[in-house]
């Protein structure tokens, strides 16, 4: 996790919308007007999936949204990828608008760049786990003893070596995913697309496969969107957090940001019951250096929780220091202690 | 119950108004037309338009023009000539073979990929038609069959392919579809006849009409049914969509066409032994022969020879789906066991021993007629009761009241009224018109001689089919022991059901609807057992953590969660009956069958389409009806 607020914009939406019903228009128009979901679909029978959303992803980020179920999460993911017509707004992939796009050069791009990974694994039965794998090179007819190689490396990466032969079928829901990942990974492409890939997969694998992508996101520096329902993997897994409710952003931060000032009652509901230790860092709690002598230091993006101990045996001030060693700023026990306590 | 009730609210008097008034509309009509049309009996023959008259003038200029108009020079006459080269060519091949290489090549299909329950089941299928002298025709039947569903294959799979993915092509197919299904095979053999002329094409484009809508059906409904997941998953990696429905939705599909080939494979069986009648070679003419020799046990062995042709074909369309790598055998032993049977087709053309050994022949089934003439000599007062008590109590008082004693339009009324509450006003509408039509084309007599003895016959396959299927389907072991008796008595071709029947309860409706009722029983008690199995295991827990009893819990619970899954039985009983009763129309069975006997008998060709006509709207009405019913009984309609 990074957050480089200088990266370029790798992928934008602008004012997507999306509606299912006949009456679009007519939906929009009431939407706009202030009207809620619930109205809207009485009066037009038309339901507002995604209402105005707009977002900007960095090259090299994971940009996670999260919501409840019925959010719209999953209509707005599809619509950025181009799976479902956007009823209205534009999705930008490198300055090309993609919804512009005949579907010929939007198979161009979903070959060179796209790929994603399904909640249902959305994987093919009928072929082994390795050509699943390799199914995003086949439909680019590379040869076929490249492309399996390729498969093969990738496979392994994620832990499936020997399994190459078998049949989706024959494996566990955690395996199954896994295959899911190589086979978005094996086209190598620049956004990866996560459609609450983990959420039908058991607490303890859940685990392992979110610090299995971290770890592959730190080597890879891919652009992810990753949806998810689970506040604790959006905190985990996401640079920046978008929280969806009926089809809007209610806000758009990082994770301290959405917990230290959390825009709407409904974000703050989520926050609530997240360890705030675990999730804010030093940088949260500074202050501007001065010219007290510093008993220590930690870096800034270093969680309150293993900044503590710290604070605790050497006392205050310590210093922070950013990814090239430079000072920062300091932290002393007052801040951590209002930090706290506010949490309570 | 609305009379203990004190407060009379609008709503109630709607609801028993609702509830009674289309019962004394129909009351009330069925009344006034009796009065008005009581004293002409019959549908009146004055009104009789028939139009056979165009379409026998129609096949004549056929019949004189098939060896110089364009159509037949340019098109019948090739199509039928490629044709006839397939079968013929395949029939060769089979026949040059030695009779075991061709055992050994159907069984390395399944060999190949280790199914060796099937390579054994094919081994002893072919050896029992060798073995009774029957190695011949089974080459001529298997040439046929495959050929024919080889076309139902290459021409339904890009149907199926299209009506997937085209809505409107699919709604314009589906009835196209249903009507080819639900016209009695027999129906196409005369104008296939006339187009064709005598020999193994019409028999063959019979099958293939036949076997084509499953094949287009399942292809529809593999293809819709491929999870949009694993369509996304393909679209997202760029894939066209070519290759998303080569490299995905066909393959995925393939397990529900295969079970379209196997129905397919059941469908083309019955036909085969008809093809017989219009000139094909192959098992058709042993069962047709026994029939007219009256020997139960050669008909018999016939008919297992033609269930042994279908089992071969399941088993080798089924393994060569397979197409799991694992279970592959390598390609060295692959072309090894290849090089041994290349060798061995070579000895054996040299040492000249490629026919099938003289071992014993179809008279090893003789004893069976003993049986047969024992129990018909000796339980005659049994089949002569009963044959007796079906046409004096059944048959005739049914057939009177529908013909004579009610005015024809009651009857058409009564019709429409029904069709109505199950579907709707425009199906009354299509069902009053039907029955009018057949009125005026002058087959009403024998129409309604028809459905009556379809409707004993099936009334009685389901009293027998259904408390059967509800036993077998509580039973797991009585169902294990039915199951694959069920499998082989569908598989015998309809006609083999006669023969016994016949020398019962010789000629008359009798014999027809007895072969009926145990021809349509089978899928009665098949789809009964599947609806009461299928009830969910929560379902029945929870009625017994109420306490129950078992027979409560089958009444309340089983049965009626059952019922929408047993009314598609029903469905199917009164279809297979209805097709059954056509052919029991060889036998003396009367009606719209007897006809379709004159018809083919005399080439009548226009009274042939009247005929056939009739049975389809027939057939549509019938099968609409019970399908409607059926839907009704779905749980979340009746809730709603
Ligand atoms: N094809 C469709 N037609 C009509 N309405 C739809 C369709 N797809 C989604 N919706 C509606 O859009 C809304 C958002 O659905 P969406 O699937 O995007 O939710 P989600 O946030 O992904 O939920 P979940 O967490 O359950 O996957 C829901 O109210 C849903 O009923
Ligand atoms: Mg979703």
């Amino acid at each position: 996790m990074s957050n480089d607020a200088d990266r370029p914009v790798c992928l934008e939406a602008k004012g997507v919308w999306k509606v299912f019903g006949a009456k679009t228009d007519a939906a929009i128009q009431m939407s706009n007007a202030g009207s809620t979901r619930a109205e809207v679909l009485k009066a037009t029978g038309c339901t507002i999936g995604v209402k105005d959303v707009s977002l900007q992803v960095q090259r090299g980020e994971t940009f996670v949204v999260m919501g409840l179920s019925g959010s719209g999460k999953s209509t707005l993911v599809r619509c950025i990828a181009q799976l479902t017509d956007s009823t209205l707004g534009n999705v930008l992939l490198d300055g090309e608008d993609l919804t512009a796009m005949d579907s010929s050069s939007l198979r161009e791009v979903r070959r060179q760049k796209l790929s994603m990974v399904f909640q249902h694994f959305g994987l093919f039965p009928h072929r082994t786990v390795i050509d699943n794998a390799a199914y995003g090179l086949e439909v680019q007819k590379v040869p076929k003893s490249q492309r399996l190689e390729r498969a093969r490396d990738v496979l392994s990466e994620v832990g499936l070596q020997g399994y190459e032969l078998h049949y989706p079928g024959q494996l566990s829901g955690g395996m199954q995913q896994r295959v899911g990942l190589a086979r978005a990974l094996t086209v190598d492409p620049e956004i990866l697309f996560f459609d609450e890939p983990f959420s039908a997969l058991d607490p303890l694998i859940r685990r392992d496969m979110q610090d299995q992508l971290l770890d592959l996101q730190q080597r890879l520096q891919r652009t992810i969107v990753f949806i998810t329902h689970d506040f604790a993997e959006a905190i985990k897994l996401g640079d920046r957090i978008a929280i969806m409710k009926d089809g809007v952003f209610d806000q758009v931060g990082t994770a301290s940001e959405l917990i230290t000032e959390p825009a709407t009652d409904y974000v703050r509901e989520f926050t609530e019951d997240i360890p705030k230790t675990k999730v804010l860092t030093a940088a949260d709690v500074m202050s501007a250096p001065t010219d007290t002598a510093m008993s220590g230091t930690v870096h800034a993006s270093d969680t309150i929780e293993s900044l503590l101990p710290v604070l605790l045996k050497h006392g205050e001030p310590v210093g922070v220091v950013d990814a090239s060693g430079q000072t920062v700023g300091i932290v002393n026990r007052a801040a951590v202690a209002d930090l706290l306590a506010g949490a309570q | 119950m609305t009379a203990t009730v004190p407060t009379i609210t609008p709503s109630v008097d709607s609801h028993t108004l609702r509830r009674w008034g289309p019962l004394a509309g129909l009351a009330a009509g069925a009344v006034v037309l009796q009065v008005v049309f009581g004293a002409s009996e019959n549908f009146p023959a004055r009104w009789d338009t028939t139009f056979a008259a165009p379409i026998d003038d129609a096949g004549n200029w056929l019949r004189a023009n098939r060896q110089t108009h364009p159509v037949f020079t340019g098109f019948f006459t090739p199509l039928r000539t490629v044709v006839d080269a397939i079968i013929n060519a395949f029939t060769d091949i089979l026949l040059w073979l030695p009779w075991y290489a061709v055992l050994a090549l159907a069984a390395a299909v399944p060999a190949r990929v280790r199914m060796y329950r099937a390579a054994a089941t094919i081994v002893g299928a072919l050896l029992y038609t060798g073995l009774i002298g029957f190695w011949e025709e089974t080459m001529q039947t298997l040439a046929l069959m495959s050929t024919a569903v080889f076309l139902a294959v290459l021409i339904g799979l890009p149907l199926g392919v299209i009506a997937a993915f085209r809505p409107g092509f699919e709604a314009a197919l589906r009835p196209v579809l249903d009507v080819m299904q639900t016209v009695p095979a027999f129906i196409y053999f005369l104008p296939l006849f006339m187009l064709f002329s005598i020999g193994n094409v019409p028999g063959t484009v019979a099958t293939l009409i036949y076997a084509l809508p499953p094949v287009v059906r399942l292809t529809t409904l593999g293809i819709q049914s491929v999870p949009e997941s694993a369509v996304q998953a393909s679209e997202m990696y760029g894939a066209t969509p070519r290759q998303t429905l080569f490299k995905v939705q066909l393959p995925m599909a393939i397990p529900s066409i295969i079970t379209g080939l196997s129905q397919t494979i059941m469908m083309a069986l019955g036909v085969v032994v008809l093809a017989t009648l219009v000139g094909a070679k192959g098992l058709g003419s042993p069962v047709l022969q026994s029939l007219n020799q009256r020997r139960t046990g050669r008909g018999i062995a016939a008919g297992l020879a033609i269930m042994a042709v279908a089992m071969v074909l399941d088993r080798m369309w089924k393994s060569a789906a397979e197409r799991d790598p694992l279970k592959r055998h390598d390609r060295r032993t692959l072309l090894g066991v290849l090089g041994a049977i290349l060798v061995a087709i070579t000895i054996g053309r040299f040492a000249s021993v490629d026919t099938f050994p003289e071992v014993a022949d179809w008279t090893l089934f003789d004893p069976v007629d003993d049986g047969v003439v024992w129990i018909r000599d000796n339980l005659r007062w049994v089949t002569r009761t009963f044959n007796d008590t079906l046409v004096t109590y059944a048959f005739l008082p049914a057939r009177d009241l529908l013909s004579t004693t009610l005015a024809w339009p009651v009857v058409v009324f009564v019709t429409g009224w029904a069709c109505w509450r199950v579907k709707g006003l425009g199906f009354a509408a299509f069902s009053a018109a039907s029955l009018l039509f057949i009125g005026l084309i002058g087959l009403w007599d024998e129409a309604i001689s028809t459905l009556v003895s379809v409707l004993i016959a099936s009334a009685l396959a389901l009293a027998i089919a259904i408390p059967v299927g509800i036993w077998a389907g509580r039973r797991p072991k009585v169902e294990a022991f039915i199951s694959p008796i069920l499998d082989g008595l569908q598989t015998i071709p309809s006609l083999v059901y006669i023969i016994p029947v016949v020398i019962f309860f010789t000629v008359g409706v009798v014999p027809g609807i007895v072969a009926t009722i145990l021809y349509a029983m089978v899928p009665g008690v098949r789809i009964t057992a599947l609806g009461i199995k299928e009830v969910s295991t929560e379902s029945l827990e929870a009625s017994r953590t109420f306490g129950a009893t078992p027979r409560q819990t089958l009444l309340g619970v089983r049965i009626p969660l059952a019922a929408p899954t047993i009314m598609a039985g029903v469905n199917q009983v009164i279809m297979m009956s209805l097709a059954m009763v056509i052919i029991a129309g060889l036998v003396g069975g009367g009606g719209l069958g007897f006809q379709t006997v004159v018809v083919l008998k005399d080439s009548e060709f226009g009274l042939g389409f009247e005929v056939g006509a009739a049975l389809v709207l027939m057939a549509m009405i019938l099968d609409r009806f019970t399908e409607a019913a059926a839907d009704k009984m779905q749980p979340h309609r009746s809730a709603t």
